[in-house]
């Protein structure tokens, strides 16, 4: 099929925006390559500490007047962010698959959940209101105030450059408080578009700020004493030994969204043509490059027959996956975002066959459509008979890679499942009830799914996670984002 | 080269649609008097594009995505609008009984196909294929009425 225009033409030096302004930044420049074309479409700046002292003194000058903006007042501008972001719902798109090589459906996705937490924000007037005890003792009332806190640093990953950071944005602003976002490095362009939306919509100077960056933006944020809140996501190394403990340390709430390695668990009464169509998205959509991908499948049963015929069905099914540039609506995989990651994922295939597992599929072999570079592409791939325990199928890959392993009984299962040290998002395929409600009654996962494989809770869910997956109390989106942007004041008053 | 991603599903479907208004259209005014029924007719395909586009861009997300909706071979469902000069009415009919009928069952297996991962957009197709069956009993009694 014929490419959709790409929506970056020219190469641009990308500016931080801070106090309302465009600013360039004195730090150094890289290069932000498109993984399937490997062509620079934009150059980012890697800003220094005085650049994120500068946003972070804007976002502070600026919380003190919108703290007093009424909460309508401050709903109207992501009402019109909102009308704005609909209005650009196809460029915002195409600009995630230009940088990060995800396919145009999975850009399309990741726009409309990143809308669907503005319109959850849109109702803050009612969202964040308190409650009141009359007459907790004669003549006395108790009544408890959410108010907002002041500065949020939000700190974006790689894989979602444009959902992700709106996971916490609408709800820090919304509830009063004022932000800077670092986007990722690899993937700016998304945020730098956001960011164009929402000055475009009207919040006042200072309320909303970007800075570039890397290390010393994220340093920057931990360090400074008037950032009151992270919300972070990426690798469990850095949520776990860099943001955790250093927001402890300086007294600062926390949300650190970390990694994962998710179990599918298939059970022999599933529904077998849904089963593997979800095992297909679930695997392989986003390259794998997702905190909810599932990437261990637990066959259940001693059936081998079944066993059998599911694997070749599934191994037939990902063969035919087509691997190419994601503005061609035709592909339904794309790259690893750089080559690093697409050398780490061969290392894991590597260390898969030196532990024994058996490549059933070789993700090194494939075509990718159009004769795009191979940089940073590599095909789906199945590992049967693999070791839960074994590095491949206890580690996170974050890359196309199946691992397939069985188990006798729904108990084994679930006890595979929880002796992983992950617990982001574990999943069920069966026609059962009662398994169904056994499996999640006793898997320990943030997110779990039944007859679902991307478990990815809705703009009015929290997005979970346990164990080595989530460091924090509270999570993003829904109730628990506004608790977290808020802290409340309980007011105990008398009359005479 | 079969369709896979709720993307190209969408894509056919708008061009089958669009075809189909503009036929429908030239019918109008080579038959004026059953212009009604076919500019009628052309409203709707172009409604149908509205809605299934729409339906798409609102619930389309990374939990219920769409870039293994489908495995449909397009070639089957290849329609013939063309009209030849001079075409007789009921000639110009059976071609919209066949080129409805065949749209029919493509939205009805997209329907089927679907429902796994893309649920609103599955029931979109499959409420037009329902829409598609009812068309094509209105021309036959248009043909046999003649």
């Amino acid at each position: 099929m014929a490419l959709l225009e790409e929506p970056i033409r020219e190469v641009k030096t990308l500016k931080n925006y801070i106090n309302g302004e465009w600013v360039e930044s004195k730090g150094e420049i890289i290069d932000v390559v498109n993984p399937a074309t490997m062509k620079t479409i934009s150059k980012v700046p890697i800003s220094t500490r005085e650049e994120i002292d500068d946003a972070v003194k804007a976002a502070q000058d600026a919380y003190h007047d919108w703290r007093r903006t009424t909460p309508l007042a401050r709903t109207r501008m992501l009402f019109r962010l909102k009308e704005l972001l609909e209005e650009n719902f196809e460029k915002a798109s195409r600009i995630q698959t230009q940088e990060h090589g995800k396919c145009i459906d999975e850009s399309r996705g990741e726009s409309r959940r990143g809308i669907e937490n503005v319109e959850v924000a849109c109702g803050i007037p009612t969202l964040m209101q308190g409650y009141v005890s009359e007459d907790v003792a004669h003549g006395i009332d108790e009544y408890c105030i959410p108010t907002p806190l002041g500065v949020f640093g939000i700190i974006g990953p790689f894989n979602f450059p444009w959902m992700i950071p709106l996971w916490s944005i609408p709800y820090a602003v919304a509830t009063g408080n004022t932000v800077v976002v670092k986007p990722s490095s690899e993937v700016p362009n998304s945020q730098a578009f956001l960011t164009e939306l929402a000055e475009e919509a009207g919040f006042p100077p200072g309320v909303w700020n970007m800075v570039h960056g890397g290390r010393t933006v994220v340093n920057g944020m931990l360090d400074h004493p008037d950032i009151q809140g992270i919300t972070f996501v990426g690798s469990t190394p850095v949520a776990k030994d860099v943001i955790y403990p250093r927001c402890g340390a300086t007294g600062k709430r926390v949300i650190a969204q970390a990694g994962a390695k998710n179990f599918m668990t298939i059970m022999p009464d599933c529904a077998v043509d849904q089963t593997i169509a979800g095992m297909m998205t679930s695997f392989f959509g986003n390259a794998g490059q997702r905190c909810l991908a599932a990437a261990n499948a637990v066959i259940v049963g001693d059936d081998d027959d079944f066993y059998n015929e599911f694997v070749a069905r599934v191994v037939a099914m990902a063969k035919n996956i087509k691997v190419g540039y994601g503005l061609d609506e035709s592909i339904q995989m794309g790259p690893l975002r750089d080559k690093a990651k697409k050398q780490n994922v061969l290392n894991y295939i590597d260390i898969g066959l030196k532990e024994g597992a058996e490549l059933v599929l070789d993700g090194r072999q494939f075509t990718v459509q159009d004769g795009y570079p191979d940089d940073c592409f590599v095909g789906p791939t199945v590992f049967s008979n693999v070791d839960p325990k074994s590095r491949v199928g206890s580690e996170e890959i974050f890359g196309p890679v199946m691992s397939i392993m069985r188990a006798k009984t729904l108990d084994d299962a679930i006890r595979i499942t929880n002796e992983n040290p992950f617990g982001n998002g574990h999943s069920i395929f069966t026609q059962n009830g009662a398994h169904a409600r056994y499996f999640q009654y006793n898997v320990v996962s943030g997110n779990i799914g039944i007859n679902i494989g991307i478990t990815a809770a809705m703009a009015f869910f929290p997005f979970g996670g346990l164990k080595d997956s989530f460091f924090g109390v509270l999570h993003t989106q829904g109730k628990d984002a506004i608790r977290f942007f808020t802290d409340t004041k309980v007011v105990i008053q008398r009359w005479f | 080269m079969a369709l896979n991603t709720c993307s190209e599903g969408i894509s056919f479907a708008r061009e089958m649609e669009e075809g189909a208004a503009a036929f429908y259209e030239e019918l109008a005014k080579l038959f004026p008097e059953n212009a009604e029924t076919f500019l009628g007719y052309a409203t709707v395909n172009n409604k149908n594009v509205s809605n299934v586009q729409r339906t798409y861009f609102g619930v389309i997300t990374d939990g219920i995505e769409g870039c293994f909706a489908f495995n449909i071979e397009p070639e089957e469902f290849s329609i013939d609008l063309a009209l030849p000069a001079g075409v007789a009415k009921a000639d110009a009919l059976a071609k919209a009984i066949a080129a409805e009928e065949t749209t029919a069952g493509f939205y009805a297996l997209a329907g089927e196909q679907g429902k796994g991962l893309t649920a609103d957009v599955a029931r979109a197709f499959t409420l037009i294929a329902r829409k598609k069956g009812e068309r094509v009993e209105e021309l036959k009694a248009l043909a046999a009425a003649k």
